[in-house]
């Protein structure tokens, strides 16, 4: 009997553990907690999460290697050297500054590829799932996918200056694809920004509530829109350039500041002066070095600080981009000097202290100069700086607009009203209180210099208006060349020769 | 899966029983593997209480998660093994081919250490073991005084064009040993293990309990290790034909660690770098009164108020280590319990229903808590402080059900064996932090206390996976002369798309009893011979959950008005053909007794990985990752010998045991006109140290090749290429000279290339066991050759980072020395920036891993007070080591695998214990 029980419960044992391991479903797991692609995008919550994701790039810093435009563009014009601890501290920004180092190996390329394209790839990806959800409201919808538009030309704005000749993605690429990629003909790059950016100001929003600060406007896109193509250089669409310009200077939205140095200051954000500005925030209190972009802080001023500072007001940084004595000759008794350089000595004498670093000039940025007041008290302090960065604001697009004016034969009092101020109109020079003078192409671009000063446009101004071979020839500048980065040697690799390398490299 | 007879086993598996770790107490059993069986490369990643080592059977099979698989009382063990206590081991057997680990199929490829813990001893007893001892560092480096240091400093100065930074050198003495202030010579360690058997015909238990408790030899207040087990193991006999037993294991840790081969900021590596000039505490009352030590409020101090030293000449990460140890407090800690119940049926003779069910229940987590502190400009928290507690619950289950028939006909003798087996794993994790709570000391924090709800973070995560199997054994042999042993295995992962979810997994082995046909006749020399073969591929899944479709990440956040918006976008590019990684692997085998005392196992191995998981390259154009591909080859292939010999001289019995192991392992592919991958770097700027390369060793030491120093400017202008260009015109005389190895005309990062292999060729073992009337001898050494060292103790990013000694040996002028270059401050020719064979070290060493003596008192005193057993013994661990590697510890495992970043070093142990055993 005892037996027979036994044999009975061996079998519907072993039924049960067959039944066990062959069941089909014990293997089919439901991921928990993550959704899968195939079925996000499906409500308005979802979308506008994927909308988040492509303005999250604008504020990377790192995506293989540290890129954060306003200092690094600032150290390959002529307005600061590289510094760091040493040559080999950030060798991709030391090969910036000295530009015959620029090799497809060695430079600032790979990051700013593989971060722009990054927001390119998401940017599709959006429009592409938005065009095909159903169900939205017809508003969020128009004006969202005008953000992802404006945001796509962004990164292609950046990635057709600092490359010109990039493959053109607008869409999913099909798996064949993925590695046989060519590179577009620069003209149809520009042509697919302008149709972006024009698509895009219809349906923005003229202002932006201050619950939205951070979202891009229709003065924002207009803005970039004569930017890119006052980039493309070419006298006879300045006057379209201009009239972009002038509808956005005189929208009435926008307002020079009084106090230019309140302009930068880290806690006067979204300012009436601000057009387009890219936020930072120490919220997303980050610790960890291996995914800096995890965060939302600024590593920019973390960068440029100095070294091992001691003393009141600012907080110790790492010595990068030393300001260049071209550019604190060529502000001396400039009444925004203040406001842009540090003069390390006069801070010495005061009774602060820091270490030299490498190309050392005892000046440093003092716009975006990491401050004890903003040090981030959570996450680790040196990635999470909450200093936005404005990519646009108004003084340059007066300036834009009065040089796009000068180029085009247009209204030249106009131009100097932008440039000097008038009576009942403040315009660049007149708001720092400096007297005016002749509107001149030249002035134009001198004022440029000072105004904007190592807020990284000096330059793409040095290279789209052909001055860059003689401002930066001590810094190596080849004409035909230098203009452009090296496309990134990974990429040729990995697509086996599909994209070709940028000449004389 | 019961063990079979070592005469019978066809593949190639080694064995370690309870009798050969008795009387070597370590405290882990990696370690008490390490030199004891051959195939297997252990290397410590570091001498920290409680840290495990990186085990590889057989080299390493992929480039992903090499691990073995670790297999206790049949459940396989997730999270390292540490909780077991030694002397609850009963046996280790390491099944190292393919055909020996095919049973356990998928996770199989890696070799497989399966563990038994002690049962079944009938007769009752009761044993007590323990220990205590005293560990110091067996080394310490030569650093350079404060002297030295500023007379070196001023002189890189000179040479850069820089003034003198110390008039008078002498003047500052010898300034501060930094390791002294770090090491503990006097670490103590204790350890006790009680266990109590007992039973009758038809039932039996064990149980026991341990407790280690082992400080660190460095920075011992913040590195310690304390342990607590428990176990009841029992198996009873239902009837005439059903067994039932369980095996419970339970293990509480806690521990506080520190950083242990890193150059962000480990208390080795700041006592090797920070400068001697700068004081441990500073007492000098002026000094307190400026700057740095007025810079901040929260600046630490010691017992006295005074405040720690801070360096104004090194920086960064590379602080006072004992403030820093002050700030950066913490523990971790787990609870674990290891369990399986199984249920033996046998209704009729020879068929055998067995069911097993077996649990790993895991909780673990950490706490730690930042105070406010100033340690330099750059390390500092001023401004809230912070509490953060992670914890961690992790279930693993797996149910196995085998049927299984053996028969014997004649002389025909065969088992076929059927199984299933389901298992899932499980758990989730969750964490907070709260900042601004109102104390000033760890031992005070909690997270009772209230915050604001802006000072409160928390996190958290799940995971999951499941696997099924369907597996078939056949074991046969005729007179036990020819064996037959044939597996297949079906698995099912979760980890897999629909498409690919099973593999399936043959091996097959055979051997040749030899010495048993008739006519090999009856040998005096050979008394045992066997030559087997085995063929058989093993599955590998280990890559993350759900890697074959594209799922959506978070993090992608962005700031509006101020508040942090999430933002989402796929983590990867989707791949839905992933399929199994496959390891196939021939053994070929031979098994001697020689003149009756002398054993002796050959074994000969070709191990080929393929469709290795990795992840796919894109370009960056595609805007997002790679997806997981099945992409790499991989190749490893070598030989073994395991020898044993038993003599007696006199009164003096004796057995000595060896065993030896060449490797040689080859990245053979990685993906189409791939030739890299990335591995370690070093420092800030990421210099590369290592690379996987096809053709090469993995984990390959890479850079430049050197050719000694320039010792005059002609040597520097005559170092030129075919243009007559200078190879390196920023060299001066004292520089290292460079090998333009493409023959370019340039020296640049092209002419880097694989410089040295951190895997050693060879690993070998050698014990020796003596008894003579009540006292034992036990010498046990273990040793590894051909393999070397990156020696990068020393941050070069900082210029005044001190150095060793061995800078005293540098270039001053022609003929002073053609291996360490000249000290300039701005290093314009590299030779401290480069990864080059400047920094490789041989590896080889050899170790006394144990050195004991024992006496055994006998006496009918003992025995009438119920005492079965007394021995007293003394021992030491890592008596001495035998190396040309002139750092802390030429054993380097871990994540920096041999590559030294200021390695915390094993110790060098004394210690007296007892065996006691009552009746």
């Amino acid at each position: 009997m005892k037996q027979r029980i036994s044999k009975y419960s061996l079998i519907t044992l072993l039924t049960a553990s067959i039944l066990g391991g062959c069941s089909k479903s014990f293997l089919e797991l439901e991921p928990r907690g993550t959704q899968l692609e195939a079925n996000f995008y499906k409500n308005q919550t979802e979308i506008y999460q994927g909308l988040v994701a492509i303005y999250d790039v604008m504020q990377w810093g790192n995506s293989g290697g540290y890129t954060m435009k306003m200092p690094l563009l600032t150290v390959a014009s002529d307005e600061a050297h590289a510094g760091g601890s040493d040559a080999s501290d950030q060798p991709s920004w030391v090969a910036y500054d000295n530009f015959p180092m620029l090799d497809p190996y060695r430079g600032p390329q790979l990051g700013l590829w593989q971060k722009n394209y990054s927001g390119v790839y998401r940017a599709n990806l959006f429009i592409s799932k938005a065009e095909s959800a159903t169900g939205l409201d017809a508003n969020f919808l128009s004006r969202t996918v005008a953000e992802a538009k404006a945001l796509r030309a962004y990164f292609y704005f950046d990635l057709v200056r600092f490359f010109k000749n990039i493959p053109l993605i607008v869409g999913p690429i099909p798996t064949s694809e993925l590695y046989s990629l060519t590179q577009a003909d620069p003209a149809d790059v520009f042509a697919q920004i302008e149709k972006d950016l024009t698509e895009a100001i219809v349906d923005l929003p003229l202002t932006i509530p201050v619950s939205e600060n951070g979202r891009i406007s229709k003065g924002g896109a207009k803005a970039l829109l004569a930017k890119v193509i006052m980039f493309q250089n070419q006298d006879a669409r300045m006057g379209q350039a201009a009239q972009l310009l002038n509808e956005v200077n005189g929208s009435g939205v926008y307002s020079l500041l009084s106090n230019y140095g309140d302009i930068h200051n880290p806690a006067n954000r979204f300012s009436s002066e601000s057009i387009w500005e890219i936020p930072h925030s120490s919220l997303s209190a980050w610790g960890d070095w291996g995914w800096i972009n995890g965060g939302e802080g600024n590593v920019g001023p973390q960068f440029i600080g100095m070294a091992d500072y001691s003393g009141p007001t600012y907080s110790a940084g790492w010595g990068f981009a030393p300001i260049s004595l071209d550019l604190v000759n060529a502000m001396n008794g400039d009444p925004r000097f203040e406001y842009t350089i540090i003069d390390g000595q006069a801070l010495k004498s005061g009774g602060a202290n820091y270490n030299e670093r490498y190309q050392n000039t005892d000046y440093f940025i003092k716009k975006y100069a990491p401050m004890q007041a903003f040090r981030s008290p959570v996450g680790t302090a040196e990635l999470n700086w909450p200093y936005n960065e404005i990519e646009i604001r108004l003084a340059d697009t007066y300036l834009l607009e009065a040089e796009a004016l000068l180029r085009s034969g247009g209204d030249a009092a106009r131009a100097g009203l932008l440039l000097n101020g008038g009576p009942g109109f403040e315009g660049v020079r007149s708001r720092v209180g400096l007297p005016p003078v002749a509107v001149t192409l030249a002035n134009v671009y001198n004022e440029r210099r000072l105004e904007l000063a190592t807020e990284g446009h000096r330059f793409f101004d040095l290279v789209r208006t052909g001055q860059a071979p003689t401002a930066l020839a001590s810094k190596g500048f080849t004409a035909g060349t230098h203009e452009v980065l090296p496309i990134p040697q990974q990429e040729i690799d990995v697509t086996k020769n599909s994209l070709k390398q940028n000449p004389n490299y | 899966m019961a063990r079979k007879r070592k005469r019978n086993v066809t593949g190639a598996i080694s064995s370690v029983k309870a009798t050969d770790l008795e009387n070597m107490p370590v405290f882990r059993v990696e370690q008490s593997l390490q030199g004891r069986v051959s195939g297997l490369t252990i290397t410590s990643a570091s001498g920290q209480p409680g840290e495990g080592s990186t085990v590889r059977v057989r080299g390493t099979t992929t480039i992903g998660n090499s691990d073995p698989l670790y297999v206790v009382d049949g459940v396989p063990v997730n999270g390292g093994i540490d909780y077991l206590s030694q002397s609850d081991i009963a046996s280790i057997d390491v099944l190292k081919d393919a055909a020996s680990a095919a049973i356990y199929g998928t996770q199989g490829a890696n070799g497989v250490i399966i563990i038994t813990t002690k049962k079944e001893i009938r007769s009752r007893k009761v044993n007590y073991n323990g220990f205590v001892g005293t560990q110091a560092p067996w080394r310490k480096l030569d650093l350079l005084n404060a002297t030295e240091y500023a007379t070196l400093l001023n002189e890189a100065n000179l040479a850069a064009g820089m003034a003198i930074a110390y008039p008078n050198p002498s003047s500052l003495g010898k300034g501060t040993d930094w390791q002294a202030a770090v090491f503990n010579d006097n670490a103590l360690i204790q350890n006790h293990e009680v266990g109590i058997s007992g039973g009758s015909e038809r039932s039996s238990y064990y149980g026991s309990f341990g407790y280690l408790n082992q400080d660190g030899i460095v920075a011992t207040s913040n590195s310690n290790y304390k342990r607590f087990t428990a176990r009841f193991n029992s198996t009873h006999k239902i009837g005439r034909i059903a067994t039932f037993g369980t095996n419970i294991g339970y293990t509480r840790t806690k521990s506080q660690g520190v950083g242990t081969n890193g150059e962000w900021g480990t208390p080795l590596n700041r006592a090797i770098n920070l400068d001697p000039i700068t004081p441990l505490v500073e007492t000098d009352p002026t000094k307190i009164n400026q700057a740095p030590y007025t810079n901040s409020p929260y600046i630490v101090r010691d017992a006295n108020g005074n405040p720690y030293g801070i360096s104004t000449l090194v920086t960064s990460e590379i602080l006072n280590p004992i403030a820093a140890l002050k700030v950066g407090q913490g523990n971790g800690w787990s609870d674990k319990f290891v369990a399986n119940g199984f249920l033996e049926l046998e209704p009729i003779a020879g068929l055998k229903f067995r069911s097993n069910i077996g649990t790993d229940l895991a909780f673990w987590g950490d706490e730690s808590f930042q105070p406010l502190f100033y340690l330099n400009s750059i390390n500092q928290n001023v401004d809230l402080n912070g509490y953060t507690r992670n914890s961690n619950r992790g279930m693993y289950w797996i149910w196995e059900n085998t049927l299984s028939y053996t028969r014997s006909i004649q002389d025909h003798n065969f088992t076929v064996l059927a199984g299933t087996s389901a298992q899932k794993n499980y758990g989730e994790s969750q964490g907070g932090t709260k900042r601004g709570i109102p104390v000033e000391r760890f031992e005070d924090a909690s997270l009772n206390f209230s915050v604001p709800q802006t000072n409160q973070f928390f996190w958290g995560g799940e995971y999951q996976t499941a696997l099924s199997s369907l597996f078939g054994r056949v074991t046969y042999d005729y007179d036990g002369r020819y064996l037959l042993n044939a597996i297949v295995r079906r698995d099912g992962s979760s980890r897999f798309g629909p498409n690919n979810k099973y593999g399936v997994f043959p091996s097959v082995s055979a051997g040749w009893v030899i010495s048993r046909e008739s006519f090999f006749g009856v040998s005096d020399k050979i008394s045992f011979l066997k030559l087997r073969g085995s063929y058989g591929v093993n599955g590998n899944d280990r890559i993350g959950d759900f890697r074959y479709v594209s799922t959506i990440g978070g993090g992608r956040n962005y700031t509006i008005n101020g508040v942090l918006i999430p933002g989402f976008s796929p983590n990867a590019i989707a791949n839905p053909d992933l399929k199994w990684e496959s390891t196939s692997q021939l053994n070929i085998g031979l098994d001697a007794v020689i003149f009756k005392n002398l054993s002796v196992t050959l074994e000969w191995y070709n191990k080929k990985t393929y469709d290795m998981l990795l992840g796919i390259d894109v370009p960056g154009y595609v805007g997002n990752s790679g997806p997981i591909g099945n992409i790499a080859d991989m190749e490893n292939r070598g030989v073994e010998l395991e020898l044993g010999y038993n003599g007696k001289i006199g009164d003096v019995s004796y057995s000595i045991t060896g065993n030896i192991s060449h490797l040689r392992n080859r990245v053979t592919y990685l993906g189409d006109d791939k030739q890299f991958l990335g591995g370690q770097t070093f420092g800030p700027q990421g210099v590369e140290m290592t690379r996987i390369m096809t053709g090469y060793p993995i984990g390959s030491f890479y850079g430049f090749t050197t050719a000694g120093l320039f010792q005059t400017n002609a040597d520097v202008a005559n170092h030129k290429n075919h243009n007559g260009d200078l190879l390196q015109p920023n060299a001066s005389p004292g520089d290292i000279r460079f090998v333009d190895i493409n023959g370019d005309g340039v020296i640049d990062n092209d002419d880097r290339g694989i410089i040295g292999d951190p895997t050693p060729d060879w690993s070998y073992g050698f014990t020796l066991n003596a008894a003579w009337k009540g006292f034992d001898l036990t010498f046990f050494g273990q040793g590894v050759a051909g393999n070397e060292v990156f020696q990068a103790i020393r941050r070069f990013d900082l210029p005044t980072a001190n150095y060793t000694k061995e800078a005293l040996g540098r270039w001053t002028g022609e003929g002073t020395s053609n291996y360490f270059p000249r000290l300039v401050r701005n290093d314009p020719n590299m030779n401290f920036s480069r990864s080059s064979d400047f920094f490789l070290k041989p590896g080889d060493y050899f170790r006394i891993k144990t050195m004991q003596i024992g006496y055994t008192f006998r006496s009918n005193t003992l025995q009438k007070a119920g005492i079965s057993k007394l021995r007293l013994y003394v021992m030491s661990n890592n008596l001495a080591t035998f190396t040309r590697y002139s750092g802390f510890d030429p054993e380097i495992g871990g994540g920096s695998y041999g590559v030294d970043r200021g390695i915390y070093p094993q110790a060098r142990s004394f210690m007296v214990g007892v065996n006691l055993g009552f009746n």
